[in-house]
Protein backbone atom coordinates (compact mmCIF):
# COMPACT_ATOMS: atom_id res chain seq x y z
CA UNK A 1 0.00 0.00 0.00
CA UNK A 2 1.36 3.69 -1.04
CA UNK A 3 2.22 5.58 1.79
CA UNK A 4 0.34 8.97 1.88
CA UNK A 5 2.71 11.70 2.47
CA UNK A 6 1.44 14.75 4.89
CA UNK A 7 2.98 17.75 4.20
CA UNK A 8 2.03 21.31 2.93
CA UNK A 9 1.16 20.59 -1.12
CA UNK A 10 0.51 24.43 -1.55
CA UNK A 11 4.15 25.24 -2.19
CA UNK A 12 4.34 23.44 -5.45
CA UNK A 13 4.37 26.39 -7.93
CA UNK A 14 5.87 28.83 -5.66
CA UNK A 15 9.31 30.27 -6.48
CA UNK A 16 11.59 31.37 -3.50
CA UNK A 17 14.34 33.82 -4.98
CA UNK A 18 17.63 34.87 -4.29
CA UNK A 19 20.65 36.88 -5.39
CA UNK A 20 22.38 38.52 -6.97
CA UNK A 21 25.15 36.64 -6.38
CA UNK A 22 28.85 38.20 -7.46
CA UNK A 23 31.23 35.92 -8.51
CA UNK A 24 34.47 37.43 -8.01
CA UNK A 25 37.76 35.85 -9.16
CA UNK A 26 38.58 35.69 -5.45
CA UNK A 27 35.72 34.15 -4.75
CA UNK A 28 36.58 30.94 -7.65
CA UNK A 29 40.26 30.86 -6.39
CA UNK A 30 39.27 30.73 -2.98
CA UNK A 31 36.87 27.42 -3.80
CA UNK A 32 39.32 26.07 -6.00
CA UNK A 33 42.02 26.20 -2.71
CA UNK A 34 39.92 24.23 -0.48
CA UNK A 35 39.07 21.56 -3.36
CA UNK A 36 42.62 21.85 -4.71
CA UNK A 37 40.77 22.31 -8.02
CA UNK A 38 43.69 23.13 -11.36
CA UNK A 39 43.35 23.99 -14.23
CA UNK A 40 44.57 27.27 -16.29
CA UNK A 41 40.80 28.22 -17.34
CA UNK A 42 39.88 28.16 -13.58
CA UNK A 43 43.05 30.25 -12.13
CA UNK A 44 44.28 32.32 -14.81
CA UNK A 45 42.64 34.70 -16.69
CA UNK A 46 44.91 35.13 -19.54
CA UNK A 47 44.63 31.14 -19.41
CA UNK A 48 41.32 31.89 -19.96
CA UNK A 49 40.61 34.31 -22.34
CA UNK A 50 43.12 32.53 -24.52
CA UNK A 51 40.84 29.43 -24.58
CA UNK A 52 37.90 31.29 -25.40
CA UNK A 53 36.11 32.44 -22.17
CA UNK A 54 35.35 36.33 -20.29
CA UNK A 55 37.55 35.97 -17.47
CA UNK A 56 38.68 32.58 -15.10
CA UNK A 57 35.79 30.23 -15.37
CA UNK A 58 34.24 29.11 -12.14
CA UNK A 59 33.93 24.92 -11.52
CA UNK A 60 30.59 23.75 -12.70
CA UNK A 61 29.63 22.77 -8.82
CA UNK A 62 30.62 26.69 -7.76
CA UNK A 63 26.87 27.41 -7.88
CA UNK A 64 26.19 24.56 -5.07
CA UNK A 65 27.65 27.31 -2.76
CA UNK A 66 24.19 29.79 -3.16
CA UNK A 67 21.50 27.30 -2.79
CA UNK A 68 21.03 27.69 0.72
CA UNK A 69 21.14 30.87 0.55
CA UNK A 70 17.53 30.77 -0.87
CA UNK A 71 15.28 30.58 1.96
CA UNK A 72 13.06 27.86 1.80
CA UNK A 73 10.18 27.50 3.84
CA UNK A 74 9.73 24.01 5.61
CA UNK A 75 7.14 21.64 3.97
CA UNK A 76 5.83 20.15 7.09
CA UNK A 77 6.76 16.67 6.20
CA UNK A 78 5.01 14.30 9.02
CA UNK A 79 7.93 11.64 8.48
CA UNK A 80 10.94 10.61 10.32
CA UNK A 81 12.47 11.75 13.04
CA UNK A 82 15.97 11.95 10.97
CA UNK A 83 17.05 13.92 8.25
CA UNK A 84 20.09 14.15 6.13
CA UNK A 85 21.17 15.60 2.61
CA UNK A 86 20.50 12.09 0.26
CA UNK A 87 21.95 13.11 -2.87
CA UNK A 88 22.57 16.70 -5.32
CA UNK A 89 22.47 17.04 -9.14
CA UNK A 90 24.00 20.06 -10.74
CA UNK A 91 23.22 20.53 -14.75
CA UNK A 92 25.70 23.04 -15.89
CA UNK A 93 24.33 24.95 -18.99
CA UNK A 94 26.77 27.66 -19.64
CA UNK A 95 30.45 28.63 -17.86
CA UNK A 96 29.86 31.10 -14.72
CA UNK A 97 32.64 33.51 -15.45
CA UNK A 98 34.39 35.86 -12.83
CA UNK A 99 32.69 38.97 -12.96
CA UNK A 100 28.81 37.48 -13.50
CA UNK A 101 26.10 38.12 -11.22
CA UNK A 102 24.05 34.85 -10.88
CA UNK A 103 20.42 34.94 -9.16
CA UNK A 104 18.85 32.24 -8.01
CA UNK A 105 15.05 30.85 -8.17
CA UNK A 106 14.12 27.47 -6.10
CA UNK A 107 11.05 25.84 -6.49
CA UNK A 108 10.09 22.46 -4.60
CA UNK A 109 10.07 19.86 -7.54
CA UNK A 110 8.47 16.83 -5.71
CA UNK A 111 8.45 14.96 -2.74
CA UNK A 112 8.54 10.87 -2.48
CA UNK A 113 8.72 8.08 -0.82
CA UNK A 114 10.75 4.73 -1.44
CA UNK A 115 11.11 1.59 0.48
CA UNK A 116 14.46 -0.42 0.84
CA UNK A 117 15.85 -3.01 3.08
CA UNK A 118 16.57 -0.32 5.88
CA UNK A 119 13.08 1.22 5.76
CA UNK A 120 11.22 3.85 4.32
CA UNK A 121 12.51 7.18 3.22
CA UNK A 122 10.99 10.18 2.09
CA UNK A 123 12.79 12.44 -0.60
CA UNK A 124 12.46 16.25 -0.77
CA UNK A 125 13.80 17.44 -3.85
CA UNK A 126 14.24 21.47 -3.94
CA UNK A 127 15.49 22.69 -7.56
CA UNK A 128 17.12 25.92 -8.05
CA UNK A 129 17.52 27.73 -11.71
CA UNK A 130 20.80 30.09 -11.83
CA UNK A 131 20.48 32.94 -14.13
CA UNK A 132 23.45 35.47 -15.25
CA UNK A 133 23.74 39.26 -15.89
CA UNK A 134 22.76 38.18 -19.21
CA UNK A 135 19.25 36.51 -18.52
CA UNK A 136 21.28 32.94 -19.49
CA UNK A 137 20.14 30.03 -17.59
CA UNK A 138 23.92 28.95 -16.30
CA UNK A 139 23.03 25.93 -13.95
CA UNK A 140 19.96 23.89 -12.44
CA UNK A 141 20.73 22.06 -9.04
CA UNK A 142 18.55 20.01 -7.16
CA UNK A 143 18.95 19.14 -3.65
CA UNK A 144 17.13 16.02 -2.14
CA UNK A 145 16.99 15.67 1.62
CA UNK A 146 15.76 12.09 3.25
CA UNK A 147 13.76 12.18 6.01
CA UNK A 148 13.87 8.45 7.66
CA UNK A 149 11.71 6.30 9.71
CA UNK B 1 38.70 25.04 -26.63
CA UNK B 2 40.90 21.95 -27.27
CA UNK B 3 44.58 21.60 -26.16
CA UNK B 4 46.93 18.64 -26.86
CA UNK B 5 45.75 16.31 -23.76
CA UNK B 6 42.28 16.74 -25.33
CA UNK B 7 39.90 13.53 -25.21
CA UNK B 8 37.89 13.16 -28.13
CA UNK B 9 34.32 11.52 -28.80
CA UNK B 10 35.98 9.32 -31.08
CA UNK B 11 38.65 7.71 -28.74
CA UNK B 12 36.33 6.80 -26.60
CA UNK B 13 34.62 3.16 -26.11
CA UNK B 14 32.10 1.83 -23.39
CA UNK B 15 33.58 0.41 -20.71
CA UNK B 16 36.50 2.66 -20.80
CA UNK B 17 37.32 3.77 -17.46
CA UNK B 18 37.81 7.05 -16.17
CA UNK B 19 40.78 8.07 -13.52
CA UNK B 20 41.33 7.02 -10.84
CA UNK B 21 41.76 10.42 -8.76
CA UNK B 22 42.52 10.64 -5.41
CA UNK B 23 42.02 13.59 -3.51
CA UNK B 24 41.75 14.25 0.70
CA UNK B 25 39.30 16.92 2.15
CA UNK B 26 41.85 18.31 5.08
CA UNK B 27 40.57 19.81 7.99
CA UNK B 28 41.73 23.22 6.93
CA UNK B 29 40.14 22.99 3.19
CA UNK B 30 36.70 21.65 4.87
CA UNK B 31 37.01 24.74 7.54
CA UNK B 32 37.94 27.23 4.40
CA UNK B 33 35.10 25.58 2.39
CA UNK B 34 32.55 26.40 4.95
CA UNK B 35 33.46 29.90 5.67
CA UNK B 36 33.59 30.74 2.02
CA UNK B 37 30.05 28.49 1.82
CA UNK B 38 28.40 30.78 4.79
CA UNK B 39 28.07 28.05 7.15
CA UNK B 40 28.70 29.25 10.28
CA UNK B 41 31.75 27.51 12.13
CA UNK B 42 32.07 25.39 14.20
CA UNK B 43 29.57 23.07 12.89
CA UNK B 44 29.25 19.29 12.05
CA UNK B 45 31.67 19.31 9.16
CA UNK B 46 34.13 20.96 11.43
CA UNK B 47 34.03 20.49 15.13
CA UNK B 48 33.99 17.09 17.27
CA UNK B 49 31.70 18.72 19.55
CA UNK B 50 29.28 19.29 16.99
CA UNK B 51 29.87 16.13 14.73
CA UNK B 52 29.05 14.35 18.42
CA UNK B 53 25.58 16.22 18.82
CA UNK B 54 24.25 15.09 15.07
CA UNK B 55 25.30 11.58 16.39
CA UNK B 56 28.00 11.15 13.51
CA UNK B 57 31.17 9.39 14.71
CA UNK B 58 33.55 12.76 13.27
CA UNK B 59 33.09 15.98 11.34
CA UNK B 60 32.51 15.29 7.78
CA UNK B 61 32.82 16.66 4.51
CA UNK B 62 30.21 18.65 3.32
CA UNK B 63 28.02 16.61 0.60
CA UNK B 64 28.25 19.92 -1.64
CA UNK B 65 32.43 19.99 -1.57
CA UNK B 66 32.24 16.47 -1.77
CA UNK B 67 30.15 16.80 -5.00
CA UNK B 68 33.13 19.16 -6.32
CA UNK B 69 35.53 17.31 -5.19
CA UNK B 70 33.99 14.24 -7.56
CA UNK B 71 33.09 16.98 -10.52
CA UNK B 72 37.51 17.15 -11.09
CA UNK B 73 37.69 13.58 -12.02
CA UNK B 74 35.72 14.42 -15.16
CA UNK B 75 37.08 18.20 -15.77
CA UNK B 76 40.95 16.58 -15.65
CA UNK B 77 39.85 14.30 -17.88
CA UNK B 78 37.90 15.92 -20.26
CA UNK B 79 38.43 20.07 -19.98
CA UNK B 80 36.70 22.61 -17.94
CA UNK B 81 33.38 22.87 -19.11
CA UNK B 82 32.58 18.96 -20.38
CA UNK B 83 30.68 18.28 -17.19
CA UNK B 84 26.97 18.66 -18.59
CA UNK B 85 24.99 16.88 -15.56
CA UNK B 86 26.49 15.54 -12.37
CA UNK B 87 23.80 13.86 -10.32
CA UNK B 88 25.18 12.17 -7.40
CA UNK B 89 24.10 10.19 -4.20
CA UNK B 90 25.47 10.47 -0.90
CA UNK B 91 25.99 7.02 0.75
CA UNK B 92 27.77 7.51 3.52
CA UNK B 93 29.06 10.07 5.52
CA UNK B 94 32.89 11.08 3.86
CA UNK B 95 35.58 11.82 6.21
CA UNK B 96 38.44 14.31 6.50
CA UNK B 97 41.92 13.28 5.86
CA UNK B 98 41.05 10.41 4.41
CA UNK B 99 42.40 9.34 0.79
CA UNK B 100 39.08 9.63 -1.41
CA UNK B 101 39.64 7.91 -4.40
CA UNK B 102 37.37 8.60 -7.58
CA UNK B 103 36.51 6.89 -10.81
CA UNK B 104 34.07 6.48 -13.76
CA UNK B 105 33.21 3.83 -16.28
CA UNK B 106 31.68 4.92 -19.39
CA UNK B 107 28.36 3.46 -20.21
CA UNK B 108 27.01 5.00 -22.67
CA UNK B 109 27.79 7.37 -25.77
CA UNK B 110 25.38 9.19 -28.15
CA UNK B 111 24.60 12.36 -29.89
CA UNK B 112 22.28 14.47 -28.24
CA UNK B 113 21.20 18.10 -29.61
CA UNK B 114 24.26 18.25 -31.58
CA UNK B 115 26.38 17.84 -29.03
CA UNK B 116 28.27 14.60 -28.51
CA UNK B 117 27.87 13.08 -24.62
CA UNK B 118 29.33 10.60 -23.06
CA UNK B 119 27.32 9.10 -20.18
CA UNK B 120 29.23 7.23 -16.80
CA UNK B 121 29.28 5.73 -13.37
CA UNK B 122 31.16 7.44 -11.29
CA UNK B 123 32.07 6.80 -7.43
CA UNK B 124 33.85 7.73 -4.75
CA UNK B 125 35.40 5.54 -2.37
CA UNK B 126 37.61 4.86 0.82
CA UNK B 127 40.97 2.76 0.60
CA UNK B 128 38.62 -0.29 2.39
CA UNK B 129 36.03 -0.18 -0.62
CA UNK B 130 33.92 2.11 1.69
CA UNK B 131 31.20 3.64 -1.06
CA UNK B 132 30.69 7.09 -0.32
CA UNK B 133 29.40 8.80 -3.42
CA UNK B 134 27.76 6.95 -6.44
CA UNK B 135 26.10 8.48 -9.32
CA UNK B 136 26.43 9.54 -13.15
CA UNK B 137 27.68 11.80 -15.16
CA UNK B 138 26.62 13.42 -18.35
CA UNK B 139 30.23 14.81 -20.37
CA UNK B 140 30.35 16.66 -23.77
CA UNK B 141 33.35 16.07 -25.86
CA UNK B 142 34.33 17.43 -29.20
CA UNK B 143 34.88 15.29 -32.00
CA UNK B 144 37.90 15.24 -34.43
CA UNK B 145 36.25 15.61 -37.37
Amino acid sequence: MALELEYDRSLYGKEHEAGPFEVTEDMIISFNQSISQAGPCYNNKDAAVEAGYRGIIAPPTLCTLFVRRVQLPDINLKFGKTRFHGGQRVQAKAPIVAGDSISASSHLKEVYAKTGRSGTMVFIVWETTFTNQLGEVVADVQESYAARE
Amino acid sequence: MTNDNQIYFEDVELGDEIGPLEKVASDQGVIDFCTLWGNPIPNRFTSEEEAAKAKLSGPIVPGVMSMSLMAQLITDWAGPAALKDLDVVFRQPVPHNKPLIMTGTINDSRQEDGENIIQCDVLMTGTEGERYIIGTALVSLPSRS
